[in-house]
């Protein structure tokens, strides 16, 4: 599927209600892009992605048993990025996805209570009602977020 | 969502899951008729039946009465599992490990402190780091510092200034759960703790100023030294990323296990391993670690309680009375010995959002309440009210020594946020007499009190059944949330 130009862009994710936490669906047109949406999906949930800045770089490696746990292990180092350095990105860019490891580039700043919006605090990506499957030829993906 | 599990009345609090196909053994659920129509409307009740189909189970899979949707087993649910065929699971447990509430009491009167909230509410606001990936800057600690608190848990912090011995007497477990090894946490997890001990991070984390609004019974609420209009302080807080990532570490373990060991699996989140298995112990160690940190978090942050008050008030901590009455974890598994069919027998208790409720005369209930039971503290929606009971036998023979945690939301946080769009909430609640301060705005709004179910219900229901008994209803007057 490739976007029409001038037309609308394709929706990247949802957040999906879940009374005690949040759930999220991501969309992309390859595996590649469903990640680096997912990432941007949890960047919004913490802040106001638009604020942040392109200013630091992070590259990152993840390992994990199969694809599905691979999403969850990629948000989670997100989340531990965030919680060790205070780091957000704003962009993600997947270099290299195999259903078992990836590595990626992460562009965003540290956050700074000043400037950036304090979203909604994240304690981790779950396994629960986890799914990626591809739907009419476009990834689709299910995450639960314990809030 | 569509909820077709079978569902029989026992009578006005008890309701079972018959068991059927892969369940080994039956769910029992304790809520009033009234909250049963909510809870049917998520998946709560089938994540009961799902864990009754893991191996090793004893009794029934129960669900407290502030049983809500969680991810693999249910908030306020309740497992135990025998140490010879029975598992351990992380999301048995939850990913903020032994996150729990103590609470407080002072030699303060109401109108002692009336006028004098908003300074207070703004000194812990300063004094305790709060809200979103909140840190310390000044106290970072070094990895062999931070394997020393693991291990020792609140009793780290006592020894090295915040509170002191008496406390340690005032807190499950005496602030320590036994095994713990702090090798066994990954040095990811030691990332995130380094600089957040002693922080209350977000989320329905807070520390709230109240008093004692109504007394049900004169005598326990007399031992445990309460006393209407009194002036108490409850912390609500658990291990901070370190916890979160311990879990999600043993998460990746578990889901090997299960699958070397055999073990079927209705949702991935319920991942587990034998407890006889070197990962189901290396999991309850590291667990124990995550516990410990948990534990001397909330010493550390009562330390910084009893110096905003001395702060504010000019007056000395003999005056001022900050005395911890207890403090429990309720996101745990614990090893205890119960009676299962009139043996005695050691368990793995998973509480996961519930509260331990152990009666008077336990060897484990503290010394100064073996005649009360040990204290039980209920938290409320911040603007409602928090409650103070205490287990009782009837929580030992019945749901191996447990109660409810809390009030469960009844709104999602998008719900919740809808409903507080154009409203100020902290204006709101300032008409009402509570002075809030959060981090963020997000926060605050999310935790409207209208998102929570009436914590007074869920209690009720606790009471009522006879699983803990009400002693005393404390209202607030000034919060910090995360």
């Amino acid at each position: 599927m490739t976007a029409v130009p001038g037309g609308p862009r394709p929706i990247k994710y949802r957040q999906l209600s879940h009374t005690a936490d949040l759930g999220l669906r991501i969309w992309g047109v390859t595996p590649e892009e469903l990640f680096e949406n997912a990432g941007e999906a949890l960047t919004a949930v913490l802040t106001d992605r638009r604020r942040l800045r392109l200013k630091e770089t992070e590259e990152i490696a993840v390992e994990a048993p199969d694809l599905e746990a691979l999403l969850v292990a990629w948000l989670n180092r997100l989340l531990y990025l965030y919680d060790v350095d205070a780091f957000l990105g704003r962009e993600f860019q997947i270099l290299e996805l195999q259903p078992q490891f990836l590595k990626a580039r992460a562009r965003g700043e540290t956050y700074d209570p000043e400037r950036h919006l304090a979203g909604t605090a994240i304690k981790a990506a779950t396994y629960h009602h986890l799914e990626i499957k591809n739907r009419n030829g476009r990834w689709e993906a299910t995450v639960i977020l314990d809030l | 969502m569509a909820n077709n599990v079978k569902l029989r009345q026992l009578d006005d609090y008890r309701w079972e899951i018959p068991r059927e196909g892969k369940m080994r053994t039956r769910g029992l659920v304790f809520a009033s008729q009234r909250m049963l129509a909510k809870i049917q409307e998520d998946q709560s009740l089938q994540q009961v039946a799902n864990v009754a189909t893991l191996p090793g189970i004893e009794g029934p899979s129960m669900a407290m009465p502030d049983i809500h949707w969680g991810y693999g087993f249910p908030i306020g649910g309740v497992a135990a599992f025998n140490l010879e065929e029975g598992v351990v699971s992380p999301g048995g447990v939850g990913y903020d490990i032994n996150c729990g509430v103590r609470l407080l009491r002072t030699h303060l009167q109401k109108p002692e402190v009336d006028g004098r909230i908003e300074e207070l509410v703004n000194t812990l606001f300063r004094n305790i780091p709060s809200g979103l990936g909140s840190r310390r800057k000044d106290l970072k600690l070094t990895i062999p510092t931070l394997r020393e608190v693991m291990r020792y848990g609140a009793g780290w912090a006592v020894k090295n200034g915040y509170g002191h011995q008496g406390d340690l007497e005032h807190i499950e477990a005496n602030g320590r759960i036994p095994g713990a090894d702090p090798e066994l946490v990954s040095d990811f997890a030691m990332d995130r703790g380094k600089d957040q001990l002693g922080t209350l991070g977000s989320g329905n984390h807070f520390v709230e100023v109240g008093y004692v609004e109504e007394v049900f019974d004169d005598d326990i609420a007399y031992q445990l030294g309460l006393h209407r209009g009194q002036v108490t302080v409850i912390v609500h807080t658990g291990s901070r990323g370190l916890g979160h990532q311990v879990c999600d570490d043993y998460i990746k373990v578990m889901l090997k296990a299960a699958a070397k060991y055999g073990i079927e699996l209705p949702d991935r989140q319920l991942c587990c391993a034998p407890l006889s298995s070197p990962e189901g112990k290396r999991y309850l160690a590291a667990m124990a670690a995550a516990a410990n940190f948990a534990f001397a978090n909330r010493q550390m942050i009562t330390h910084w309680v009893r110096e905003s008050f001395e702060q504010v008030l000019q007056m000395g901590p003999k005056d001022l009375g900050l005395e911890l009455i207890y403090d429990v974890a309720h996101n745990i598994a614990k090893i205890e010995e119960h009676l299962v069919n009139g043996k005695k027998k050691k368990l793995c208790v998973h509480r996961k959002g519930a509260t331990r409720a152990f009666p008077p005369g336990h060897p484990e209930t503290p010394a100064a309440y073996q005649k009360t039971g040990q204290p039980v503290l209920i938290p409320g929606d911040m603007g409602r009210y928090s409650f103070v009971l205490v287990g009782t036998e009837q929580a030992l023979t019945e749901t191996f020594g447990s109660t409810c945690h809390g009030a469960g939301r009844e709104m999602s946080r998008h719900a919740a946020l809808k409903v507080a769009r154009g409203r100020s909430i902290v204006q709101e609640l300032k008409a009402k007499g509570i002075i809030v301060r959060g981090a963020g705005r997000a926060t605050v709004d999310e935790e409207i009190p209208e998102a929570y179910k009436d914590v007074e219900a869920v209690v009720e229901v606790a009471h009522g059944a006879g699983i803990s008994k009400k002693v005393a209803k404390l209202k607030p007057l000034g919060v910090i949330k995360g």
